[in-house]
């Protein structure tokens, strides 16, 4: 696609961002599509809300287990009290009802925005051309490069600005295709229903308290891949990332040429 | 664990024909526009409500077979069972069962069925029975395994006589002011039963005694201890706030499957 020439940049005056709205050769590359960024914004207000209303589920039992078997008294694997919090406490400040019913209700708008993005991302290819890492990307050093410039907090360079880097690939492909799978899995293998109809799910997982308690972990995962995710976007530039993903458009400004 | 009541009996097919005539298949309820098995008699509003649905509608297409729900081994039964919310209710009629050891205590059977009439405990410990061990999966997030022994609850309405056209929920109170129902789908299933035994022994005051209902595949809050009475009806309507069900008039969803 080609390049759209710049425009006087009012949001980078409102903002205070001199640099950006001097800069004389900018340039709007399109980086996000439609559906991406559909896609996206559906997904933060369903995984928000799947997040809240877990945490509530939660507070109302804090304690898990494992294998099939988990109840208040039997041998527990962790348990919130020793971090501080009383059951009484936990049980303040989560609401079941309220976190059941969002919980299943955001599920699905999950699934079937998730389902929508995967079919759409591998018909048309977006997987292959923007999220598969090439071979050379997965060269050891090109990822021990990519892995260092992490640590010490370096912003991608601009060649790199509008395209994945390979870490960043790496951990969207894992989230969508092994991670999720993963949630959803643990999530029924904790209802009786499913699990009458699909027994394997107790196998697969060890036990329902099993399957509790890997979703436990998983919630974890997630909260620290969010944290990440937010500071590389404020690593990466904040305005231009969160705006590329609702207009499409990023700015690219002559000044780092 | 004693052994002494592992009897188990398979429900008569002839007892549960009629019954399950009562119950559209899923793929005749699909052609026919019938969508009581994939939906909750009160749909609640908004996008609560329509995942209400999808998940009732996948989990009971995907029950279509109706399989049971896993059985375990006596080596999976857990040291205690949990005793949750009530475990005594404080009601004087049922205390005074409790200290005659419900030698006069009945359960009515009412509403659509041929023979409306009231149970003995001994009437329904004659009826053929059934002993599970499955897994109890409370709500909140606990779950423990025991053997539950207790008569299938479509041997009991066979037992007053089968239902009649038009039954579409079996209404179960108890002791306790709670009521809730459940579909025809779950009450011709093998594993729902009205269990008066638990690991061998009586069941006990802590777990409903003297009968309380197991629905293996739906979650514990749909599981009501300390029954009173059984109504088989057409709507549910005319119960508390209408929705079904205690849990339900309070907020919870009236399928309790997930």
């Amino acid at each position: 696609m080609g390049q759209h020439m710049a425009r006087p940049c009012r949001l980078c005056k409102i903002l205070m961002m001199p640099k950006l709205a001097r800069s004389v050769d900018r340039t709007w590359l399109p980086l996000h599509s439609y559906n991406v960024r559909v896609c996206h914004w559906i997904n933060v207000i369903a995984a928000g809300y799947l997040l809240l209303s877990g945490i509530h589920i939660f507070l109302d039992f804090p304690e898990l287990y494992w294998g099939n078997t988990g109840y208040q008294g039997y041998p527990a694997i962790f348990k919130l009290s020793d971090w501080g919090l009383s059951w009484d406490e936990a049980g303040a400040l989560g609401n079941r009802m309220w976190g059941r019913n969002y919980h299943f209700t955001f599920a699905w708008v999950f699934l079937i925005n998730g389902l929508i993005y995967v079919g759409w991302s591998l018909r048309t290819g977006h997987v292959r051309a923007r999220l598969w890492p090439g071979r050379e990307e997965l060269a050891p050093a090109n990822l021990g490069e990519n892995f260092r410039d992490h640590l010490r907090w370096r912003e991608p360079k601009r060649a790199q600005a509008t395209s994945y880097g390979v870490l960043q690939k790496i951990s969207y492909l894992l989230l969508i295709f092994v991670f999720v799978p993963v949630m959803l899995l643990t999530g029924l293998a904790q209802s009786p229903a499913f699990t009458a109809a699909w027994p394997w799910l107790l196998d697969l997982f060890g036990g329902r308290q099993s399957a509790r308690t890997l979703h436990s972990i998983g919630t974890v995962i997630f909260v620290v891949f969010v944290v990440v995710h937010i500071l590389e976007v404020l690593l990466a530039g904040a305005v231009n990332r969160v705006r590329s993903m609702i207009t499409g458009r990023f700015l690219v400004t002559g000044e780092e040429k | 664990m004693s052994a002494n009541s592992n009897r188990m009996v398979r429900p008569r097919r002839v007892s549960r024909r009629r019954l399950l005539a009562s119950v559209p298949a899923l793929g005749g309820a699909l052609a026919t526009g019938c969508s009581d098995v994939f939906r909750p008699p009160v749909i609640r509003g908004g996008l609560i409500g329509a995942a209400d649905v999808l998940t009732m509608s996948t989990s009971r297409w995907l029950l279509a077979d109706q399989p049971l729900a896993r059985e375990f081994e006596r080596s999976d039964i857990a040291p205690d069972f949990p005793t949750w919310g009530q475990t005594n209710p404080s009601d004087e009629e049922y205390q005074r069962h409790l200290r005659e050891g419900f030698r006069d205590w009945r359960l009515p059977v009412s509403g659509l069925v041929e023979r409306p009439q009231s149970f003995s405990l001994n009437d329904i410990k004659q009826l053929p029975s059934r002993t599970q061990i499955t897994a109890h999966v409370c709500e909140q997030g606990w779950s423990a395994i025991a053997e539950w022994t207790g008569a299938p609850l479509s041997q009991l309405l066979e037992a007053a006589g089968g239902v009649k056209p038009g039954a579409r929920y079996v209404v179960l109170d108890t002791v306790d002011r709670w009521y809730e129902s459940i579909d025809m789908f779950e009450v011709v299933h093998p594993q729902t039963i009205l269990a008066y035994g638990l690991n061998g022994g009586e069941l006990p005051v802590g777990n409903g005694a003297p009968l309380r209902l197991r629905v293996e595949r739906q979650c514990g809050y749909k599981n009501l201890k300390f029954l009173k009475s059984i109504q088989v009806v057409d709507s549910i309507a005319a119960f508390g706030r209408g929705t079904g069900g205690l849990n339900s008039d309070f907020g919870f969803h009236w399928y309790g499957g997930v």
